[in-house]
C-alpha cells in the first residue's frame, strides 16, 4: 500500500514527458514512413544534406528562438543576409584592387562583417530600452534598409570577388564527407542550448520576457540583455550572410528573402511562445529539422514544388493548434 | 425617488476556505449618502460585488422597493439603475469623452439606423455632463484629462444610465483636493435627485464632509449604520476592529547603534516630500498611512524601481544622490514589492527559477550555472521559509498566494542582502501564512538584518515593528513607538487631516 502512490507518480510522470514531445513523436513518424516511400532518404549523403539545407535559417533560428523568449522580434534578418554577404565582397573587391594581399583581406572583411552584425543589434537593442520603440519597427525600418544597402553597394549585379578558398565555407566538406554548413549548425545549436540553459544570460532573457518589470526589480540589468540579445541574432544574420556568399561565390543582394519569417515559422514549430518567455532551442532545433525533411522528402516524391509552401502552412498551425491543445489541458 | 430603498438581506458568501460575507443584513434609502467602512478583508468589496453582479451570492437576497435584486452581470445590474465606479478606472483612453459615456450606446440614423449619428451622440454626452456640472468639452480624448477628470467621466458614464443606487469604489485615493471637491459636489447633486449613494473610503474628514450615514463592515458581517453625528473616531475604529489581540514580538530582538540605512530631505514632486529617517541594524521599522500616502513611492525611490528628484541616500558611509537598483542590490538593499504576481514573481517561469532571479550573479561563476550550483541556495529557501512545493520545477503560479510570497522574500535571501523593504507582505495570504511571514521578519531581525515594512493593516505594523512612522501626504508626519500606542490611536493618527 505504501508503494502505491510512488507507483502513481512516476506513471504520471511518463506521461507529462511523453505530451511534451508530440512534435518529436509526430517526426519520428514521418521520418519512419519517408524512409519506405521515399528511394534514397535515408542514405547517409541525404541526411547530411537535410542538416545542410536546415542550417543558413537554422542559425539564424536559434538567435530569434532568444529574441522571441526575451519578448521581442527581429524583422531584418533576410535583408541582413544579403546586405552583410554584399558588404564582404565589396569591401574584398575593393581593398584587393587598392593593392592589399588577399588573405589579410578576406580575414578583414570577415571581422568587419561580424562586428557590423554585433553593432546593429546592439543599435536595435539600444533604441528599445532608451527609446521605447518596438523593435518589431525598428527591425522593420532596417529590413527595409539593409535590403536597399545591398542593392546600392552592388548596384544591383552580384560582386563576384572572392578567392577560391573562401568557398569552402558556403560548399566545403569536413573529412571529406560531412558539409562544413552543417558542422555551423550542430555547433551552432550546442552553443545556443548550452546559453540558453547554463548562462546568467540565458536566464535573464527567460525571466525579461516572462515578466520584464519582475525581472526589473530583481536587479537584472534589463537593458543590457536586450542588447545582447538583439546582437546575437544580428551576428547570427552576418554569419549565415558570410556563409550564402561563400555558397553563390558572390555578394548578392536578391539573397535571404523571407528568411527573417522562416526563421520565425522554425520558433513557432518549435514551440517558442510570441508571447515571450517560453521556449527552447532545442524546440528550434526540431522545427527547423521538420521543416527540411518535410521538404526533402516531398522533393523525393516529386511532387510539385509549390505544395511545399502549403506543407510549410500545415506544419505552422498544426504545431500551434498542438501546443494550445496541451497548454489548455495543463 | 425620496422613499427609494436598497435592501441587502442576510447575503452570504463563501469561498473555499473563508466566509467573506455572512448573514448581512442592511438597508440603503434614497437621497442618503453612506459611508462603507472596514478595513481590508473586511468584506467590503465583496458586498459591492455581489451587488454588482459580478459574483454570485452563496445565500441570501437583495431587494429593491420590496422587489428581488437577482442581477447575474454587472450589465443585468446596469439595467436595474445600479451603477458602480471602481477604484481602477475602465475608459478607453484614446477615444473622446462622448464615445466613453455611451459606449456601445451611440445615436444610429440613416437607413436601417446603421450609422452613428455623432450630433446627437455628443450632445446627450453634453447634456450628462452638464446635468452634474462637469466642465469638460465632451470631444477631447480621455488621455488628455487628468486622472480627477476621468474619474469624472467614469462617473458621468455610470449616471448616462440613470441609475438609483451609485456606488463609488475609493474614488478620491487618485484625486488632488479641487477634484475631491467638485466630486463631492456631483454627490450631493446626485443626492438631491433622490439618488442612493454608497461611498467606500479610508479618509475620515471624507465621510466627515459628504456622507450622511457610516455602515460599518468587519469580518463578514454588518456591524451597524450610525449617523454623521455619532460617527467620532473613537467609534468608527471600535465598530471597525472591536476587541483586538494584540500580538506582541518575541522580546529578544536586539537593535545595535549602527545605522545601516539614513535617508536625508528626500523628495519626489507629488509623492514625497522632505523624508528623513535612520534605520539601525536588526531593526523593523514600519511605516504607517493610508493608500496614497506615499509610502510604497518611497520605498521604490529608494530601492532604485522609481527616481527622486533631490535629497539623498546614505549606506554604509556612501552617499547617494541617485538611485538605481543593480546599483542599491550591490549595497545590500532588497525588495519585495506591493504586486507579488505583477512586480515579484515571473508567472512563466518555474519556483526554481523564481528562487534565483536576483541572485543570478553570485551563484553563476563566469556567468555559467547549472542546477548543482543552484540547489543550495534553493534548498535553503525552499527548508527555512517553509515554501510547501511539491516540485520546485513547476510553474511559480502552481503555489498559494502565500507561498509565492515566500518565493519572493526567498529569492532576496538568496542575494544576502542587509535591508529588506517588504511592500504589503500580507496582502491576500491568510492568516497563517502572514504569520510565518512576521516569523520570517524576525528571524531576520535575530540575524542582524534590517526590515522596513509598510503595511495598509496598522495591526500588523503594531505586531511586528520595533518603531512606527506615520506618513500622510507624502510628509512623514509623527515616529511611534508600538508599546505606547494601541491600534485605534494609530489609526486616528493616520486617518486624521
Amino acid at each position: 500500500m505504501t508503494t502505491l502512490p510512488a507507483t502513481v507518480k512516476s506513471t504520471s510522470k511518463v506521461k507529462f514527458k511523453l505530451n511534451n514531445f508530440i512534435l518529436e513523436i509526430i517526426l519520428i513518424g514521418i521520418f519512419i514512413l519517408l524512409s519506405f516511400i521515399a528511394r534514397g532518404f535515408l542514405s547517409t549523403g541525404n541526411m547530411l544534406n537535410i542538416l545542410r539545407n536546415a542550417s543558413l535559417e537554422g542559425i539564424i533560428a536559434f538567435g530569434m528562438t532568444l529574441v522571441i523568449i526575451s519578448g521581442e522580434i527581429d524583422l531584418s534578418v533576410g535583408s541582413a543576409v544579403a546586405f552583410y554577404g554584399c558588404l564582404a565582397a565589396i569591401l574584398t573587391r575593393d581593398l584587393t584592387a587598392m593593392g592589399y594581399p588577399i588573405l589579410p583581406v578576406v580575414l578583414f572583411a570577415i571581422g568587419l562583417t561580424l562586428v557590423f552584425g554585433v553593432l546593429s543589434g546592439t543599435f536595435t537593442g539600444w533604441i528599445r530600452s532608451k527609446f521605447g520603440v518596438p523593435t518589431f519597427i525598428t527591425t522593420l525600418a532596417l529590413m527595409s534598409g539593409f535590403r536597399g544597402g545591398a542593392y546600392l553597394l552592388t548596384n544591383s549585379f552580384p560582386v563576384t570577388s572572392f578567392p577560391e578558398w573562401f568557398y569552402f565555407f558556403g560548399s566545403g566538406y569536413v573529412f571529406g564527407v560531412i558539409p562544413f554548413q552543417a558542422v555551423v549548425f550542430l555547433v551552432m545549436f550546442g552553443v545556443m542550448y548550452f546559453v540558453s540553459k547554463y548562462t546568467t544570460f540565458g536566464r535573464a532573457v527567460y525571466a525579461i520576457g516572462g515578466n520584464a518589470e519582475s525581472a526589473r526589480l530583481s536587479g537584472i540589468n534589463v537593458k543590457r540583455s536586450r542588447m545582447k540579445v538583439m546582437a546575437l541574432t544580428s551576428t547570427f544574420a552576418a554569419l549565415s550572410g558570410l556563409i550564402v556568399a561563400s555558397q553563390i561565390q558572390s555578394g548578392n543582394p536578391t539573397v535571404g528573402i523571407n528568411w527573417e519569417l522562416n526563421a520565425i515559422s522554425a520558433c513557432i514549430i518549435g514551440g517558442v511562445s510570441l508571447a515571450g518567455g517560453k521556449g527552447r532551442i532545442w524546440g528550434t532545433f526540431v522545427g527547423c529539422i521538420f521543416l527540411q525533411i518535410l521538404l526533402n522528402g516531398m522533393t523525393l516524391l516529386n511532387i510539385d514544388e509549390y505544395w511545399q509552401y502549403v506543407a510549410r502552412a500545415v506544419l505552422i498551425l498544426g504545431a500551434v493548434l498542438i501546443y494550445q491543445a496541451q497548454e489548455s489541458k495543463k | 425617488m425620496d422613499n427609494f430603498q436598497l435592501e441587502v438581506r442576510n447575503l452570504t458568501k463563501v469561498y473555499p476556505g473563508t466566509v467573506a460575507l455572512k448573514d448581512f443584513s442592511a438597508v440603503f434609502n434614497g437621497g442618503k449618502v453612506y459611508a462603507l467602512l472596514g478595513k481590508n478583508g473586511s468584506g467590503k468589496s465583496t458586498l459591492v460585488k455581489c451587488i454588482s453582479g459580478a459574483i454570485q451570492p452563496t445565500g441570501g437576497s437583495m431587494f429593491i422597493n420590496g422587489k428581488p435584486l437577482q442581477p447575474r452581470s454587472p450589465i443585468d445590474t446596469f439595467n436595474q439603475g445600479i451603477a458602480i465606479v471602481y477604484q481602477e478606472l475602465s475608459l478607453i483612453r484614446d477615444l473622446s469623452v462622448a464615445e466613453n459615456i455611451l459606449l456601445g450606446r451611440y445615436f444610429k440614423k440613416g437607413p436601417n439606423n446603421r450609422i452613428i449619428d455623432w450630433e446627437k451622440t455628443k450632445q446627450k454626452a453634453a447634456e450628462i455632463l452638464k446635468s452634474l456640472n462637469i466642465d469638460i468639452p465632451v470631444t477631447q480624448t480621455v488621455r488628455s484629462l487628468s486622472v480627477g477628470q476621468q474619474q469624472m467621466i467614469e462617473i458621468a458614464k455610470a449616471m448616462s444610465f440613470n441609475p438609483s443606487v451609485l456606488i463609488l469604489d475609493e474614488p478620491t485615493s487618485a484625486l488632488a483636493q479641487h477634484e475631491i471637491d467638485s466630486l463631492f459636489n456631483v454627490v450631493r447633486n446626485l443626492k438631491a435627485h433622490g439618488v442612493i449613494v454608497i461611498f467606500i473610503t479610508h479618509k475620515l474628514h471624507e465621510i466627515q464632509a459628504i456622507s450622511d450615514f457610516v455602515t460599518v463592515v468587519r469580518d463578514g458581517h454588518f456591524i451597524g449604520t450610525i449617523t454623521i453625528a455619532e460617527a467620532t473616531p473613537q467609534n468608527i475604529v471600535a465598530m471597525m476592529f472591536g476587541e483586538v489581540r494584540q500580538l506582541t514580538r518575541p522580546n529578544d530582538l536586539k537593535i545595535s547603534k549602527e545605522v545601516v540605512l539614513e535617508v536625508k530631505t528626500l523628495s519626489r514632486k507629488h509623492k514625497f516630500e522632505n523624508i528623513n529617517f535612520k534605520l539601525y541594524q536588526g531593526e523593523i521599522l514600519g511605516i504607517a498611512g493610508m493608500l496614497g500616502s506615499g509610502r510604497s513611492e518611497l520605498l521604490r525611490a529608494i530601492f532604485g524601481a522609481d527616481s527622486f528628484d533631490s535629497g539623498e541616500i546614505i549606506i554604509n558611509q556612501q552617499s547617494f544622490s541617485r538611485s538605481d537598483i543593480i546599483k542599491m542590490k550591490k549595497m545590500g538593499l532588497a525588495m519585495t514589492p506591493e504586486n507579488r504576481k505583477e512586480e515579484g514573481l515571473v508567472q512563466t517561469l518555474s519556483i526554481r527559477e523564481n528562487l534565483i532571479l536576483a541572485s543570478l550573479d553570485s551563484i553563476s561563476s563566469h556567468g555559467y550555472l547549472n542546477h548543482r550550483m543552484e540547489n543550495p541556495y534553493i534548498d535553503q529557501q525552499i527548508t527555512n521559509l517553509q515554501i510547501k512545493a511539491p516540485d520546485i520545477e513547476r510553474p511559480v503560479s502552481s503555489l498559494s498566494g502565500g507561498n509565492q510570497q515566500k518565493v519572493v522574500i526567498g529569492n532576496w535571501l538568496n542575494a544576502h542582502p542587509r535591508v529588506i523593504f517588504f511592500d504589503e507582505p500580507s496582502r491576500g495570504i491568510d492568516v497563517q501564512a502572514k504569520q510565518q511571514i512576521f516569523q520570517i521578519m524576525w528571524e531576520l531581525s535575530q540575524a542582524g538584518l534590517s526590515s522596513i515594512f509598510v503595511s495598509t493593516e496598522l495591526e500588523e505594523l503594531l505586531e511586528v515593528c520595533h518603531r512606527i512612522l506615520i506618513m500622510k501626504k507624502g510628509r512623514i508626519e509623527q515616529e511611534i513607538i508600538p508599546e505606547n500606542v494601541d491600534l485605534s490611536e494609530l489609526y486616528s493618527l493616520c486617518m486624521e487631516a
